[in-house]
This record gives C-alpha cells, structure tokens and sequence, in this order.
C-alpha cells in the first residue's frame, strides 16, 4: 500500500530532516571503517566454507541501516545434504564474526533445503 | 674531378744549348682539379638534367675548369662535335677531353689518365613549394557549442548554425545557412577578400582578414536578420542580405 | 535486449536525478523492467531520489572491480517490483571507473532489463562521458535560462562525437526535457521561450516539467515524483514522456500555455 499515509501527518520537510540526519550519521561513522558490510561479507563466507562449499553466488547481503540498529541480512543458499545440527553451530560461529567485527546484529541464515 | 698530371720534364737534364741559340724553353707539370662532366646515354635527358641543375645553381659552372668524360657517353665523332656545340651554348668552356679514342680538330685537348678526387656537391635550391590545394569544407548539421571548425585552404558552408561557444575558422568565406551564434574568422590566410554570409546574425566575434570585432561593438540593428560581414578599405562592413 | 537511455545535462543542479528517478518509476508503473544506475562517483545523489539510501551495500565500482556481482548490488524497489537501482560510489576513487569495467556492467544490464536509465553526473568530464558512452537514446534536461541552455548544446556536442554510436558513424536519438518551467514567467517573458531553447538546441521535445513544490515534496520523502503523486502536473508530464519514450504519439500539454503556442509545439513534434 501506499506510504503517504505514514506521512501525511508529518511535513515532508520533517521527514527529508530525519532521513538525512540518520543516513549521514551513518555515513560519518563508515568513513572511518569503509567496506565494513563487504569485509564482514567476506569473513562470514570463509566461516561457511570452513563447513560447507557454498558459491559466492548464492550469498545474499541486505543492509538496512536503522536507528538505534543496523540490519545485516544474509541470504544464503546452502547445498542439499546439509544437515540441521550445522545450522546451530553455524549460527553460533556467525554471531561471533559479527560482534567481533561492531555493533550490528548478528546476521541471520537461511537454509534452502 | 680529374688531375691532369703530365710528365715533367727537367730542364737540368735538357742538354745544353749554344751560346747564340736561344734559351730552352722551360716547361713544368702542373696538376690542377677540375670539373668532370659525364655524359650518359641518352644525351638529351642528360642535358635536360644539366639545364636543370644549372637552373637551380645558374653559376654552378661559371669560371670553373670544366673536362668532358666521354667514357660513358662514346660518341660518334659528329655526336662529339654536337655536344661540344651543346655545351658551348650553355657557356661551358671544356678544358679537355678524356675518355674519346680520338680528338678532332678545335676541339679540346685529349687527356688521359685522370684521377678522380672528391664528389662536388651541386648546391641545392630547395624545391618548389607544393601548390596549396583549395579545398571547401561543409558541415551538414550545426556546430555545437564547444566545437572548431578549421578549413586554412579554403571556405566552411555550415547548413544548420553554429552555436553560442562554437568557433568557425576558415581561409576562404564562411557561410552559414542557420543562425550564426558563435565566432566566425574568415580569410584568416591573409585574405581580405573573404566574406561571412549568414541566415540569423547574432554573432559572438567576427573577423576577416585580421581585423576582429566583437558583439559589443556590432550593433543591433542586423540582430536576427540574414547578413552579410566583408572588409571595406580597413574595415569591417556588415549589411543585411534582404 | 534493452534500450540505454542517458539523463544529461552538462549543467548541474536542473533536474538529472529527478528526471531520473521519475522515469524509471513511470516506464516501470507501465510494466517495465528498468534499472537506474547512478553515474556519479563520489557523490551519491540517486539513491537518495529514490529512497534507498540506507540500503545500500554494494555500488558501480565494486561490481566493476569485482568485489561484488551485480545481482548483489542492485537494490530492488520496494514499492515497484520492477524497478531496480545500481547505486554510485561515496568513497572511491573517480579512475576506478574503467571503460572495460563500465562496458562489461552495461552489456550485463543489458541482459536483464528492458530499460537502463544512466543518471549522469553534472559537467563534461569523465563521468558525463563514461554515463553517455553506452547509450541509444540521450534525454537532455535544460532549465529555460541561458547557462543551462549553453551548456546542453555543448553536452549535444559530446554526444554526437563522444558515445559509441557517434564512432559507429550513427545518430544517437536525441530528447529534450525542459524543467523548471514557469508558466507566468513565461506569459509576462520573464524567461526564456520554448520556442527559442528548441530554435537553439534543435532536438525535438520530450517533455515540458513544470515547477512545482511537489518534486520537492517527493524528494524529500525518498520517493519518485511519478510514484509519491501521480496525478500533480510533474507527475503527469513525467509520465506521459515515458510513454513517448515507448513510441506512444500523445500531445504535448500545458494547459496555461497560449493556443497559438500549442500550434508551434505540435508543428515542432513533427520535424
């Protein structure tokens, strides 16, 4: 449906003031760390093939950039065969990659069977 | 070049004369450089290349000892004696001979024996310049902003216009069947004759020849109109064409 | 195989992006599939236009230095399945834009949609240059006011000798869109004619976009005229050149406009 809905209450001045000051924050703070989201990417990738041989293909990475929290998504399509107790250890070793590398949440996986 | 270097003959060892008889005549060798022209067959292109090098030297022979090798050339005797005639015309004075089997009456010595030394160098003139080939160029479309067009040899036809920040530079006249907008240079190769014809005049810079005007000082009385820019006696004349 | 279409201008600042983002989202409404893609580098104007700011992960010059796929760059629009965008760079280097690199992205957009629509940057140098090199048809936006018109003949000039069609020796399909329009500065000849903007750049038409509060409306909400309110006149006259685009013969409409005006506009159509 439409969003104008959202927004008729609101100015769309007041709306482009929130926008802006919530994509340069980001922004001022990637200039110190550019290609975070490629590095992690890459990072998260090494871990699965550590497991399993997934190609760079069927990796997906989303990125919505919130508020208070950043939205890292990861759409990974895993090959047949590979079984549920990966998929705990998986997440386990992600979530790791991903709070060592900042304050974004950890990622979340999905297995295509 | 040939020496000509004959026998010497020492007057110490001539023997010695009476008394009343008179003194010997004393004769020494001398050997000189001289000129060697050698004729190829076939003469008449020969001479031809003579005439020519004279041309471009006209004093190349003038003064100089000049000695005819005959050694390519093996002319009949009365081939010979035209050829001396040939020359003599051109004002080569033939010192001798060499190369010939025998020698005619007035004609110069022969000689033999010569030596070659060092190749002359014929002072070359440098070539006619290529004649400038007049060539007209046209552009089908407009000229756009940011855009030259340059013809030294000759005119520039523009069928569309040319625009605000575009340059027309041309040797002969411009013609622009569109709106003139930009600047336009004609007879930049030093000729005043040229002339700038166009359809919509709103010109940025006019020039012929080597005076130029800008937009400033043209008025707007053509502004628009079709017109016509020359060069009057020193001076840039515009008028309208209607 | 799809058509390339590059939105320039050689002026800054009149209407590249908006007209942009607005095309797109029209030719996408009418069941296209489009892709945009943001020639600028390091200034990044055309995810902002189109809302997808916070989106972005992969841009142009990761996909052309291969840190990236394409498919993994593009971020599809969540309001339009069909309508897709390539971002620009932020941080890098404007030579990591190489003619190889850029040719290999195009011929693969190519592939996927029927219409690219290359955003270009402001200016004459290289990323004006690398955004019309690919392209068929050229959309040149000019504001009536004499430096945009000055420096879109001089864009017109770069696309018919810088692009591949123009070293082919073919003629690249040329548009004007003329923004910014003023219909009472217009009446009172506070600005320049149509007319003479035509008279001088010599293209036909596309499309006249009226000012209006609502391109600002739409930018700030993050989201295409043509999208956020079809029916407000930019909206309209966006969306009816995308239908011309398309081949679609529709009259050109200005309702505030002299009748004797509409007369020359249909006569210049048709030349």
């Amino acid at each position: 449906m439409s969003i104008l809905g959202l927004f008729q209450k609101r100015s769309s001045g007041a709306v482009a003031r929130d926008r802006l000051q919530l994509i340069l924050a980001h922004e001022r703070a990637e200039s110190g760390r550019p290609d975070l989201v490629i590095q992690l990417r890459e990072e998260i990738l090494a871990v699965i093939a550590n497991h399993v041989a997934v190609e760079p293909d069927k990796v997906k990475v989303t990125l919505e950039r919130g508020e208070g929290v950043s939205t890292l998504g990861l759409d990974i399509e895993l090959p047949l065969g590979a079984s549920a107790k990966l998929d705990a250890k998986l997440a386990a070793k992600l979530a790791e990659v991903a709070a060592n590398k900042g304050s974004a949440k950890p990622a979340s996986s999905k297995k295509a069977a | 070049m040939s020496e000509t270097h004959p026998e010497p003959i020492d007057p110490e060892t001539a023997p010695a004369a009476a008394p009343s008889a008179p003194r010997p005549l004393s004769l020494r060798g001398r050997a000189f450089k001289a000129l060697a022209l050698s004729p190829e067959p076939p003469l008449p292109e020969w001479l031809a290349g003579l005439d020519a090098a004279l041309k471009r030297s006209p004093t190349l022979l003038k003064g100089r000892a000049v000695i005819l090798d005959c050694a390519q050339l093996k002319p009949e005797p009365d081939a010979l004696e035209m050829l001396m005639n040939e020359l003599k015309a051109r004002g080569i004075a033939v010192l001798g001979i060499e190369g010939a089997d025998t020698v005619l009456d007035g004609l110069p010595p022969l000689l033999v024996k010569g030596h070659p030394s060092e190749k002359v160098e014929i002072p070359s003139v440098p070539a006619e310049p290529e004649p400038q080939v007049v060539t007209s160029i046209t552009v089908e479309g407009s000229v756009r902003s940011g855009q030259s067009v340059i013809n030294p040899t000759g005119d520039v036809t523009v069928m569309g216009s040319v625009s605000s920040g575009a340059e027309i530079l041309a040797g002969g006249s411009i013609h622009v069947y569109g709106a003139l907008r930009g600047r336009a240079i004609a007879g930049a190769a030093r000729n005043p004759r040229a002339r700038i014809y166009c359809r919509k005049f709103e010109p940025e810079l006019l020039g012929i020849d080597r005076l130029v005007r800008t937009a400033e000082d043209m008025g707007t009385a053509l502004r628009g109109k079709a017109a016509q820019v020359w060069l009057d006696g020193g001076n840039i004349r515009m008028a309208s064409l209607d | 195989m799809a058509k390339v279409l590059v939105v320039t201008s050689g002026k800054g600042g009149v209407g590249k992006t908006t007209t942009t983002a607005a095309l797109g989202a029209a030719l996408a409404q009418g069941g296209q599939s489009v892709c945009v893609v943001d020639f600028d580098v390091g200034l990044r104007n055309l995810d902002l236009v189109m809302g997808a700011e916070r989106r972005v992960v992969y841009d142009l010059i990761n996909v052309v230095n291969g840190d990236a796929k394409l498919p993994q760059a593009l971020i599809k629009d969540k309001r339009l399945e069909t309508l897709h965008l390539l971002p620009a760079s932020q941080t890098r280097d404007k030579d990591a834009l190489t003619d190889a690199g850029v040719a290999r992205v195009m011929d693969e957009l190519r592939d996927k949609f029927d219409w690219v629509i290359c955003d270009s940057p402001a200016g004459i140098e290289r990323g004006a240059q690398l955004a019309m090199h690919h392209a068929d048809v050229a959309v040149v936006v000019t504001n009536p006011e004499v430096s945009s018109v000055r420096d879109s003949d001089r864009i017109i000039g770069l696309l018919d000798s810088k692009t591949a069609k123009a070293e082919k020796g073919e003629d690249m399909e040329k548009h004007l869109i003329l923004t910014r329009y003023d219909p009472m500065r217009a009446d009172r000849g506070d600005m320049l004619k149509t007319e003479d903007v035509l008279d001088i750049l010599s293209i036909p038409l596309l499309a006249i976009i009226p000012e209006s509060q609502e391109v600002l409306r739409a930018s700030n909400l993050g989201c295409p005229v043509t999208l956020n309110n079809p029916l407000c006149a930019p909206a309209r006259a966006y969306a009816d050149a995308a239908r011309r685009l398309k081949g679609e013969t529709v009259p050109m409409s200005l309702p505030v406009e002299r009748k004797s005006f509409l007369d020359k506009l249909f006569m210049r159509r048709a030349a």
